[in-house]
């Protein structure tokens, strides 16, 4: 099939969120709080980089220049993927958050009927269970924990209401065109039970009806864009022909 | 944190064979963060991890008692027999 405008702008809005997220992770690269998380952490950041690599490459050719090349505003990132999250309780909030709406949105397209974007999703959904049981794993573990919990919990009140931006609104055609297979609504409906299911099960009295201000998908950059922007970047600009 | 011990097979007749260690919280972590450390590039198809404290030692005393010549047959005696009695019979 021919994408539809539609269809562009969410694989546009999604390849931007992966962006993101891979070069947020990355920061943790030598600091992760111990080897193994360290390795494991980082390593999640390579696959979402490849994952954006792959969903912009079915946009265009050229790539570099979607994802370094175009001006904030050009952006379509939702803010939760934008934030630096610089410490690891919310680096690691995030991870969770993004993980849980990553698995429903390629479950989404896995039988999409642009076919390419199905094969896309059925090669990174296999990663992103993996990605996913990292996550959980590691925040129950946490959780389940005095300590951990209360580095943890601040981190969580204030993300998740941010997570529910993922499936803002990209039209109302994409179910009817094939494209996906689940509704935004349903998918955002199901991440809101994941994530208050996960949270109801430490007693975290989390609230994701609290309106945000994330505005991301409309172009709108979090505060915190310019900072991620201007690092991932910093080679194209000092070589613009650079090759890697 | 606990240690394990990480080992892994190639596809083929190869054994499976040592690749490290990690340290984890527990078993389902351990998995991942051996599967991160030492299988991220598909270094092998199949990977054990174990507990270091379920591995049973050895009496390292047993191990290196050296002067056990007849251990060592490297079965030349054998074939210069084999030989003289086979030229021996044509």
């Amino acid at each position: 099939m021919v994408p539809t405008e539609e269809a562009h702008e969410l694989v546009l809005a999604f390849a931007d969120d992966e962006l993101c997220i891979g070069q947020n992770h990355s920061w943790w690269i030598a600091i992760g709080p111990f080897l193994e998380e360290d390795l494991a952490f980082t390593s999640i950041a390579q696959d979402e980089l490849g994952h954006a690599r792959a969903l912009y490459s079915l946009l265009s050719d050229d790539i570099d220049h979607l994802a370094y090349g175009r001006t904030p505003s050009e952006y379509r990132s939702a803010h939760i993927a934008e934030f630096l999250c610089h410490d690891w309780s919310w680096a690691l909030v995030r991870h969770v958050l993004h993980d849980i709406g990553e698995q429903i949105r390629w479950s989404a397209m896995t039988d999409s009927s642009w076919k390419e974007l199905a094969n896309t999703a059925q090669r990174a959904l296999a990663e992103e269970n993996f990605h996913l049981q990292h996550g959980l794993s590691l925040i129950r573990r946490l959780l389940s924990n005095e300590d951990g919990r209360r580095h943890l919990e601040p981190a969580i009140l204030e993300l998740a209401p941010y997570g529910r931006e993922y499936f803002a609104d990209s039209g109302h055609g994409l179910v009817d065109q094939g494209v996906l297979t689940m509704s935004m609504a349903d998918q955002e409906q199901e991440w809101v039970k994941q994530v208050s299911d996960l949270f109801d099960e430490f007693d975290v009295p989390v609230d994701l009806n609290v309106e945000t201000p994330a505005s991301g998908r409309s172009g709108i950059r979090s505060e915190d864009f310019a900072a991620l922007h201007d690092e991932m970047t910093a080679v194209i600009r000092i070589d613009p022909k650079a090759q890697w | 944190m606990k240690t394990y011990e990480v080992f892994l097979k190639k596809e083929g007749k190869d054994p499976f064979s040592h690749a490290g260690s990690v340290d984890a919280p527990d078993d389902e972590l351990a998995r991942t963060y051996a599967r991160e450390a030492y299988g991220r590039r598909s270094e092998g198809d199949q990977m054990w991890v174990v507990p270091r404290s379920d591995i049973l030692i050895a009496d390292e005393t047993e191990l290196k008692l050296a002067d056990r010549n007849h251990r060592h047959n490297d079965g030349q005696l054998l074939a210069e027999l084999r030989r003289t009695t086979s030229s021996g019979e044509s």
